[in-house]
């Protein structure tokens, strides 16, 4: 079953004077998420991202298109209910504790008493701030403040959990826990949506992404799918390949590129690839260095922004 | 959430500035007025009798404790809208509606809670400082005033209603700075429009021009009326002579209400509309 569901979501933006810029965050924007999934929605900055998941949460109204979250129509409270939300560059009220926070958010999710109080402790230690849940939040650094969002969003146990960039400003040990906290989380069978526009932080945890740029979904599927299936290879040689070998090797190989002693291979398995050594190494020739170039969702990812950038 | 809104106010400091200013002026009364002794109905200031002029069949010591109420009303509630014309505008700071607008809660509840928790910052301040004049006249002077405590909750009423005005304002704009300075451009406006006869029909003399002054009275909270209405509760207003109501007129109230109500409405209704 399908958790979210949108067909056609458009959105355009009128501000200014009179209203007259206009920006299209999104276009016809159609995509489903399944239950129990991360779901990672990647773009670059102004891809419209951010709007999608205001939309998903009424906080902004779409211009045009359907949506369902967990089976409501958009602006359900029930949508609210049983989702949490980390927004990208939030901002909570300085003058509390991390602690007094959770409980005044908690509060507005209609948690009340110990129940709350007991919630709020337990989140801050899942988050790795039990040791400043006494502090004012102007005193939190960048990383501390997104993992507070983050016991924020939790604090109903929801079932869909929205993150807006939750890695940005988190340092590398950070980012590992939240990857980690996420994962547990999926394993408790919660759907997660995560907007990004850092590829290799979304492609480590992410079971399906899509690609939006200027508003437009690109692409949609595994990380599998959107990621090329050959595997480059780069050789260093110790000489320059002359024709015959070249064309000796050309029928085992997906692609070959030269370059003086440098030469690039893609093959299928490393079938071709020890095919390949076995006939330089018959020629006489040495390998002075081999190394495995990965195609990675960045690289798939620019390709298809430049594609549609030419096109 | 009316609960944080008063918080957010007091740790704003403005709120706190008041009060502090407010302990003052209840112990600088507590020492100087006394009743005295050949009188028990004469109060007076420092030793001297306070010995009001012109003020018709109107009790001396209601005189007293209404020009008192009059200048800590006003004063009180303008410096108070001061304080939290900001607190609606800063619920609308991006990266913190987006926290609020996530939560269950209607648009409608979010904004209404937080008018109300900040009336009711002000409405504290105010109570406190009737309380504390209140318990001067009443320890020291042997004067028990009912009618002084319950116009300072007429004065309570009158904040709600008025910071309708500064809450609409604060929703269009999101500018804590255009709602203070409506809201004091508004007192004014609203004593022009309560003495519109006097001055305001005198600039043109003209139909349409005076009809939409009318209007304008009574579509926007009457601040003005109403105030005076509070002060009418302690008993008969002396002055201005010339002015017929002596005694208390709900009808401010009632006019208020109606308006202020729709006005709220309408804060909510632009509220449910936007794009965050
Ligand atoms: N409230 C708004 N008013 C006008 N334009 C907006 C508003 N919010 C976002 N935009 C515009 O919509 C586009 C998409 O923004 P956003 O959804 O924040 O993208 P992303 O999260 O992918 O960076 C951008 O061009 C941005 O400038
Ligand atoms: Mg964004």
């Amino acid at each position: 079953m399908n958790i979210v569901e949108t067909s056609g979501l458009s959105k355009t933006y009128r501000s200014g004077l009179f209203k007259r810029s206009i920006v299209h965050a999104l276009t016809e924007v159609s995509l489903s998420v399944r239950k129990g999934e991360i779901f990672g929605l990647l773009g670059p900055n102004g891809a419209g991202k951010t709007t999608f998941v205001k939309i998903l949460l009424s906080i902004v109204h779409p211009t045009q298109g359907e949506a369902t979250v967990a089976g409501e129509k958009l602006g359900s409270p029930s949508i609210r209910e049983r989702s949490g939300y980390l927004p990208e560059n939030h901002r909570y009220p300085a003058f509390l504790t991390g602690l007094q926070t959770l409980i005044f958010f908690g509060s507005l999710n209609g948690m009340r008493g110990k129940a709350l109080a007991d919630r709020a402790h337990q989140l801050l230690e899942l988050v790795g701030l039990q040791d400043w849940k006494k502090v004012k939040i102007k005193r939190y650094s960048k990383g501390m403040l997104q993992r507070l969002g983050l016991a924020q969003a939790l604090l109903n146990d929801p079932d869909l959990l929205f993150l807006d960039e939750p890695t940005d400003g988190v340092d590398p040990v950070g980012r590992k826990e939240i990857r980690d906290l996420l994962t547990s989380l999926r394993n408790q069978d919660k759907t997660i949506f995560l907007n990004s526009h850092l590829l290799s932080e979304v492609e480590m945890i992410s079971d399906r992404v899509a690609i939006l740029n200027k508003g437009k979904v690109l692409k949609i599927g595994t990380i599998a799918e959107l990621t090329s299936k050959q595997i480059e290879y780069e050789l260093l040689l110790d000489r320059s390949l002359d024709d015959s070998i070249i064309e000796k090797l050309r029928p085992h190989l997906l692609s070959l590129n030269v370059e003086g002693k440098k030469l690039v291979i893609a093959v299928e398995t490393n079938v071709e690839l020890n095919t390949s050594i076995d006939i330089l190494r018959s020629k006489g020739i040495l390998i002075e260095s081999m190394a495995q170039k990965r195609t990675t969702l960045e690289d798939s990812f620019i390709d298809l922004i430049q594609r549609e950038a030419t096109s | 959430m009316i609960l944080l809104t008063i918080r957010e106010a007091v740790l704003r400091g403005t709120l706190v500035f008041y009060f502090a200013v407010g302990n003052i002026i209840i112990l600088f009364l507590a020492y100087a007025l006394d009743v005295s002794p050949e009188n028990p109905s004469m109060i007076t200031f420092f030793g001297n009798p306070i010995l009001p002029k012109n003020i018709g069949d109107t009790n001396p010591v209601d005189f007293v404790l209404i020009q008192l109420q009059r200048s800590s009303a006003s004063s009180i509630l303008l410096f108070g809208v001061f304080a939290v014309a900001g607190l609606i505008p800063s619920m609308l700071e991006k990266g913190t509606v987006e926290l609020y607008l996530s939560k269950p809660l209607s648009r409608t509840t979010l904004l209404l809670s937080r008018a109300v928790g900040a009336s009711a910052g002000v409405a504290l301040n105010l109570i406190y400082f009737a309380v504390g004049i209140w318990l001067v006249f009443g320890i020291k002077l042997s004067i028990w005033h009912g009618g002084f405590l319950l116009s300072f909750l007429f004065v309570c009423i009158a904040f709600l209603f008025y910071f309708s005005i500064v809450t609409f304002v604060g929703i269009v704009t999101k500018s804590a700075g255009f709602s203070i300075m409506f809201a004091f451009v508004y007192t004014f406006f609203s004593s022009a429009l309560e003495s519109r006869t006097k001055f305001l029909y005198q600039i043109w003399n003209n139909d349409i021009y005076r009809t939409t002054l009318d209007v304008l009275y009574y579509i926007t909270p009457q601040l003005s009326a109403m105030l005076d209405n509070s002060s009418r509760v302690i008993g008969k207003m002396p002055f201005p002579p010339e002015q017929l109501a002596q005694t208390f007129d709900i009808l401010p109230f009632v006019y208020s209400l109606l308006s202020s109500a729709a006005i709220y409405a309408l804060a909510s209704y632009q509220f449910a509309k936007q794009d965050f």
